[in-house]
């Protein structure tokens, strides 16, 4: 019996997809029209009243409230995708590049803009350009001085941090350092919580009342207070993430490079300085870049440690939250985002041009280098000395948590614990936005990396880099900017959910995109490829083929940015109200007011949180402690 | 059991793809007419996988446009073109059961579930899968994965049917066996194909026409007797088969063909020529030549090597100092040995077929 088939949709129905692609664009223009009612609106308001005679005039004026010119960017990014043919054909393709370029230019553009435009304005709602707000800086000293200081503590930080990580890493992946992997765990341990428990903790042991400078060597005269306390914890906050970015590198340096170069004649110190540094150099730049970010981003611990050092990131926060003057805060944050801005640029640059680093199958890894004695000694004592540090904060945070007061009474009790069911509000606050943002920012993730990775379109390599851009913005700009572009009409959003579940969602994006790019890459192109060609569309290839495998991928995203949400204070501390406080915020509040025992109570938990959703991150990836971190 | 496609031709007409400066296709125009089998032959980087993947609708063509049958395909997009393409890596969907993927075209077109089922069992039949439909696409050797590959690219009944490279992944040995199973199939089928390899042997053993292709550029299309007796020039000769390409000289030319001056001997070439240089260049395949012991009528050469792979026997030989020629000896009998630096006579065509301009 012959039969004759075809179950390809005829192409008859070109005029079935025209017909679509008019229905979607009147509907879209509806949503626009929708939105744009919402952004412009005009209120009417009395402008004077003259009295003639005894006839009374009142004059009316309109005044615009909302936000023109995001409109017209809006319909920009509706536009934009339209110059490409192919895209033009395929609804679910266009939908989906509309949607992720307009919130890209919404939540992710428009506050950083907004930041800068407020800075140049001289007071709330003024018009017009000025430049006012520079030289009030200027003028107060203080204030100036808080950029030079931010400047000069990120350098010296990030230095070193980057010698001491570099060293460390260095001994972890290349030398026979019995127990490196145990010592790796808890060098990189830090990573995972709050950066200003660790200041907290440094006070518990080196404080005025510290356990080691005060009950065990009675120091006096000592203080830890200061820009040499701040230096000290952010060595400790920052040093993981050299290390893991350089212990990969090392460990993925061609071991046959170097013998190829002994080979030719190259004297052991030669080859190292002929080839391996060559090849870690970039590496070494792009940790140096990151950790000056991550240095000059820093809230909490200038504000725990500090101790009256002035730093922008803590100058921005009192400017705009204790002294309400919204566009000081603005151009403070402005001066603490362009050098970040700067940084990331150059790291960028840097990490795009050093991809002879990975081109190493096959070859021979991780061989153990030979070194002389002293060396060895060297640096085995920095990396059991910073894994030491790692068990002695940490133990004292439990420590503390358990006994009565800290640094006054050593007694065991559970008071502290039980504190911590007043605190049940600010849990729930705080797991609500995190799972949150770590589900939007996951699936906007995914969608993203799909986008960039498999599709070519006007305007790819801008939603590449503005999605990854949040990388540079410290915590307090991405705060300050949220609230100078959506406090006020038409969005009153500050202290929403919503608005911090959005702000965590696009702050950490990156890092939900570094994971689902790493793991598109993972996946043959031409999966994607066949289920097209086999007819099932977009949307079906999609949910069929790209999700299932990519979900791993899909979830650690979620739960990284769930970790990094559930721990950030710096854009909370702007963000939150009272009905949405965070639990990092009260933490903090506990921190400086309470006893550190209590404080010890609150960070004890988050660590606790962390750690069951790392377990169950790395059951769901399959992989190490440590690699889990590799991306972020 | 008879399966039934309803098969177009592909049209290409003025093809061209850049990527940024470089055009990776330019300005192709063929034809594949229906039921016959095209094979897009050429060296890496030469722009025939760009040119598949256009048709399939996976690169947007710069400009240009492709037909299939009568209808115009260029902007439509992959999942609604009547194409179906087996590929290079086959891209068997790892979290699927072979059944799953055989079944997955059918089931994205909503086909009811009893004719998906029916569907599926006729092409694991055809392709002689049964046993292994539960089985993941890991489980399966090399060769079998290729035959879910073409299972599922066929059970979507597609116009036209494309491939790219689709035997690279095999050995040797498999390679020869599944490019003839591939080509009695679609045979049977009798449905228009599109195949891409760089592999000459293949593209003639398999194709009705071979399209050779070059910088992006489509410099030859004819049947594989075409492409070899008659290329279209130097590249054509070379990249089609070992070749000896030696300058001649046109003594005399009409419209039966021509006397070539060929290393001081006379040739005849029995095809009238497309040109009209006196100067030309002669293609001496390797197997059209031949050698004798020292002495004989011929031109006096010395063996340079000699390369014995079973079937062939294959010297180099020098006639001068810079003219240097390879002979392939098929079955070589024990007369036709020769040692290395011996001295023999080289023996030419009495007849070549073509000469390039």
């Amino acid at each position: 019996m012959a039969r004759i088939l075809s179950y390809r949709q005829e192409l008859s129905d070109s005029q079935k997809r025209r017909f679509l692609f008019i229905a979607l664009l009147i509907a879209e223009l509806a949503i626009l029209i929708f939105i744009a009612t919402r952004l412009i609106q005009v209120n009417t308001v009395v402008d004077r009243v003259e009295v003639i005679g005894n006839q009374e005039f009142t004059y009316y004026k309109n005044v615009l409230i909302g936000d023109p010119p995001l409109l017209i960017l809006i319909i920009i990014g509706l536009i934009l995708p339209l110059a490409s043919r192919r895209i033009r054909h395929e609804p679910v393709l266009l939908v989906t590049v509309q949607v992720i370029i307009v919130s890209l230019i919404v939540f992710v553009f428009w506050p950083l803009a907004k930041v800068f435009i407020e800075a140049f304005k001289s007071e709330y709602l003024a018009q017009g350009f000025s430049l006012i707000q520079f030289q009030k800086l200027l003028t107060k000293p203080s204030v100036w001085k808080a950029f030079t200081n931010t400047m000069i503590l990120g350098i010296t930080t990030s230095v070193l941090a980057t010698v001491i990580g570099t060293l460390i890493a260095y001994t972890l992946t290349l030398t026979n350092l019995p127990g490196k992997k145990l010592l790796r765990n808890l060098t990189i341990l830090p990573l995972l919580s709050p950066p200003f428990a660790v200041s907290f903790a440094f006070i518990m042991l080196f404080g005025r009342r510290g356990l080691i400078t005060w009950d065990i060597f009675h120091i006096t005269g000592w203080n830890i207070y200061g820009p040499q306390g701040i230096i000290l914890v952010q060595l400790i906050s920052d040093t993981p993430l050299v290390i893991l970015i350089l212990s990969s590198v090392f460990a993925s340096i061609s071991r046959n490079l170097e013998e190829a170069a002994e080979d030719l004649g190259g004297t052991p110190f030669y080859v190292l300085r002929t080839v391996t540094f060559p090849l870690v150099t970039p590496a070494i730049l792009t940790a140096g870049l990151l950790t000056f970010i991550s240095s000059i981003s820093d809230f909490g611990n200038p504000m725990l440690v500090g101790g009256g050092f002035q730093m922008l990131a803590t100058q921005a926060y009192i400017q705009m939250i204790e002294m309400f003057d919204l566009q000081m805060g603005a151009a403070l944050a402005m001066l603490l985002v362009i050098p970040a801005f700067i940084a990331f640029v150059i790291q960028n640059w840097i990490s795009n041009r050093k991809s002879y680093i990975t081109v190493t199958s096959g070859a021979v890894t991780g061989y153990i280098r030979q070194q002389p004695t002293w060396i060895k000694a060297i640096l085995y004592s920095i990396t059991t000395f910073m894994a030491f540090m790692t068990v002695l904060l940490y133990g004292s945070i439990f420590v503390g948590a358990a006994v009565n007061a800290w640094g006054f009474d050593y007694t065991l009790t559970a008071r502290n614990v039980t504190g911590l069911l007043t605190a049940i509000p600010q849990i729930k606050n705080s797991l609500i936005v995190s799972v949150g943002s770590g589900i939007v920012g996951g699936i906007i993730g995914i969608v993203i990396a799909w986008l960039v990775s498999r599709k070519n379109f006007p305007g790819k390599s801008v939603i590449d880099f503005s999605a990854t851009v949040m990388l540079a913005i410290p915590g307090t700009v991405v705060g300050i900017g949220y609230i100078v572009a959506f406090n006020a009409a038409p969005y009153f959003w500050t202290g929403t959910f919503f608005i911090i579940i959005i702000a965590y969602a696009f702050r950490r994006l990156p890092v939900g995109l570094r994971t689902s790019v790493a793991a598109q890459k993972q996946i043959d192109p031409t999966l994607e490829e066949a289920s097209l060609d086999l007819g099932a569309s977009r949307l079906r290839t999609f949910t069929k083929i790209t999700f299932p495998l990519l979900n791993r991928a899909f979830f650690a995203g979620v739960i990284y940015i769930f970790i990094r949400s559930m721990t950030d204070l710096s854009a909370a501390v702007f963000l939150n109200a009272g009905s949405t406080q965070l639990y990092t915020v009260r933490m903090f509040r506990v921190m400086v007011t309470g006893t550190p025992s209590e404080g010890a109570a609150f960070a004890g938990l988050l660590i606790i949180i962390i750690l069951v959703a790392l377990a169950i991150l790395s059951k769901l990836t399959g992989k190490s402690f440590i690699d889990l971190f590799r991306i972020s | 059991m008879t399966t039934l496609i309803t098969t177009a031709s592909i049209s290409i007409k003025n093809l061209t793809k850049d990527f940024g400066a470089v055009k990776a296709v330019n300005d192709i125009s063929l034809e594949v007419e229906t039921g016959t089998l095209v094979c897009l032959l050429g060296p890496s980087g030469c722009g025939k996988t760009t040119t598949l993947r256009m048709v399939a609708g996976f690169e947007e063509p710069t400009s240009g446009e492709i037909y299939i049958g009568n209808e115009e395909i260029t902007d439509v997009p992959p999942y609604s073109r009547p194409t179906a393409l087996v590929f290079q890596s086959y891209a068997l969907f790892p979290h699927m059961s072979v059944y799953d993927n055989i079944a997955y075209g059918l089931r994205a077109r909503r086909v009811p579930k009893n004719e998906v089922v029916n569907q599926v069992q006729e092409f694991i039949k055809l392709m002689e899968l049964e046993g292994h439909e539960k089985k993941s696409p890991s489980q399966l050797s090399g060769g079998q994965q290729q035959r879910v590959a073409l299972a599922r690219a066929l059970v979507i009944r597609p116009k036209v049917l494309l491939f790219d490279e689709p035997l690279s992944n095999l050995d040797a040995l498999l390679r020869v066996r599944m490019r003839s199973e591939i080509r009695r199939i679609q045979q049977h089928l009798g449905i228009t194909s599109m195949y891409v390899t760089h592999d000459q042997e293949e593209a003639f053993s398999i194709g009705d026409r071979v399209a050779l292709m070059n910088k992006g550029k489509l410099v030859q299309m004819g049947s594989p007797r075409e492409l070899y007796r008659e290329p279209a020039d130097r590249f054509v000769a070379e990249f089609v088969g070992l070749s000896n390409i030696v300058p001649g000289e046109v003594l005399e030319s009409n419209g039966n063909g021509a006397e070539v001056k060929v290393l001081g001997l006379t040739l005849h070439c029995s095809r009238p020529r497309r040109g009209n240089n006196r100067q030309v260049a002669v293609v001496l395949r390797p197997e059209a030549l031949s050698l004798g012991k020292a002495g004989d009528q011929g031109l006096p050469a010395r063996v340079l090597t000699l390369a014995f792979t079973g079937p062939v026997a294959r010297y180099t030989v020098s006639i001068t100092d810079d003219i240097v020629l390879t002979v392939d000896i098929a079955n070589p009998g024990p007369d036709q040995f020769f040692e290395q630096g011996s001295e023999v006579t080289l023996h030419l065509p009495k007849e070549i077929p073509s000469v390039l301009e």
